[in-house]
């Protein structure tokens, strides 16, 4: 980096300061982004720290601390590359760290399942309403009963990611990523055929 | 695994390939193979078929699953532009320990903080007055570990229904002193902090000692009287269903001084009613 350049102009660029209105226009630019993305992101990355099992409170708060974390990310000059993989990345470790200081359980209550009952499609017929929900309903039981990285590979899939994003998020392989979703389709392909 | 060979009789796609094309995760070359494959394969075809099934059977459920709970992002979308804008002001701050990194003559600078040091000591010692108010300006906002905001399950009729006089109760004598010790305050006067509930009874709060903190009468700006404004406010709101009483419960938890310039559309308190 500095060896590249003569020593001169190293010293130059050491002492070489963004004036005040450059600083200011520099963060205004950045705050204007990170809230961009906030409006992008924030219901996928809300449901996906839902769907680790945190009540919606700290969920939220979760939300925020990321949003802070990238602003700081981006203020201090770090790397661009994936700030979508980046905010899931972020998300997934303070959801870890927030339910372990909550203690909460991975497994969801049987209030969860209630709930999700009772926002069922209104739509169709009550028989075919009925069908959908006992459907949705044998869906989340089987991803329930998933061990936590394939949950959280079919979670993440479903909001978009893509496999390598995935595989960085969770810090797995991509070969693993490709095994675990397969396997994961499979048991909803079984569960689906009942 | 490459298959030059397309012929459905001599072999079928595995599940993780037929996912992964699914996913367009296969190099073109493959992908090209498989989607010639699947045209000749009705077995591999009726598979891909669960699959794709399967898929938007899990997406619907997770959408349907979580969706219901999101809240409206107007009031988190607030907080976090103040939160924002407060991190903008700690990073100029920063910058002046680049500076001071790069260019300023250390010994230069440790004057000029003993000097200022000096001056700030001479002005606390001689306006005890200012010091008071200066310490109360500081307490303004709860401590959050000790004052989290506890509120109790209510609905929105029992909220609107009840007349404010009947929510509010004094805070009892032992809570009142446990919650001043808690917060490392000793021979306060009456006059000196009201014992507030963080999230108003009339919104839900509870007399909790974590719902419970010291607030100052005699700060200059964000004081008591300016905290009772905002619940009138969000009451209000919430009456009128302009906002969702656990936004309202959680604003006002997290930072009421957010809450207030949020809620008011200003940045620094209006002039109480009388």
């Amino acid at each position: 980096m500095g060896t590249d350049m003569p020593p001169s102009s190293y010293e130059n660029a050491s002492l070489a300061v963004p004036s005040r209105v450059q600083r200011s226009a520099n963060a205004s630019r950045i705050e204007g982004e990170v809230m961009e993305l906030f409006d992008e992101f924030r219901n996928p990355l809300l449901r996906y720290g839902l769907s680790m099992g945190l009540p919606i409170h700290d969920a939220e708060e979760v939300i925020q601390e990321v949003f802070l974390a990238l602003f700081r990310h981006l203020h201090l000059g770090r790397s661009r590359k994936n700030l979508r993989g980046w905010l899931f990345r972020v998300t997934h470790n303070l959801a870890l760290k927030q339910r372990l200081a909550n203690h909460t359980s991975l497994q969801r209550t049987a209030g969860d399942a209630k709930v999700a009952e009772e926002h069922a499609d209104p739509s169709p017929g009550p028989e075919e309403q009925l069908s959908a929900a006992q459907r949705r309903n044998r869906l989340q039981a089987v991803v329930q009963a998933m061990p936590a990285n394939d949950r959280h590979c079919l979670r993440l899939r479903a909001e978009g990611l893509r496999y390598r994003e995935i595989a960085t998020v969770l810090g797995m392989s991509l070969g693993a990523v490709s095994i675990s979703l397969t396997r994961s389709l499979a048991r909803l392909v079984r569960a689906d055929g009942r | 695994m490459v298959h030059k060979d397309t012929d459905p009789s001599r072999y079928h796609i595995s599940d993780e390939e037929l996912v992964r094309s699914a996913d367009g995760e296969l190099s073109p070359q493959r992908a090209a193979e498989v989607d010639a494959h699947l045209e000749a394969c009705w077995e591999c075809r009726a598979r891909m078929e669960e699959i794709q099934t399967s898929i938007a059977g899990f997406v619907r459920a997770h959408h349907a699953e979580f969706d219901t709970q999101l809240p409206s992002s107007a009031g988190p979308r607030a907080l976090l532009r103040a939160r924002l804008a407060e991190l903008n002001s700690e990073s100029r701050i920063e910058w002046w320990g680049r500076v001071f990194q790069f260019g300023v003559p250390r010994v230069a600078f440790v004057c000029l903080a003993l000097i200022a040091m000096a001056i700030g000591i001479l002005w606390f010692e001689h306006a005890p007055q200012r010091r008071a108010s200066f310490l109360f300006d500081a307490e303004a906002a709860p401590n959050r570990s000790l004052t989290p905001g506890v509120a109790r399950q209510v609905t929105i009729s029992e909220v609107c229904s009840v007349p404010q006089e009947e929510v509010i109760g004094d805070v009892p004598l032992p809570l009142r002193e446990k919650v001043l010790q808690e917060y490392g305050i000793a021979n306060a006067r009456p006059d000196d902090y009201e014992i507030d509930y963080l999230i108003a009874p009339r919104l839900g709060g509870t007399e909790d000692i974590r719902n419970l903190w010291p607030e100052p009468y005699r700060t200059r700006v964000w004081n008591a009287h300016v905290k009772d404004a905002l619940e009138e406010r969000l009451h209000e709101m919430v009456c009128s269903g302009q906002l969702d009483l656990s936004t309202a419960q959680h604003d006002i938890a997290t930072d009421w001084i957010a809450a207030y310039k949020k809620y008011f559309h200003t940045n620094k308190p209006l002039p109480l009613r009388s």
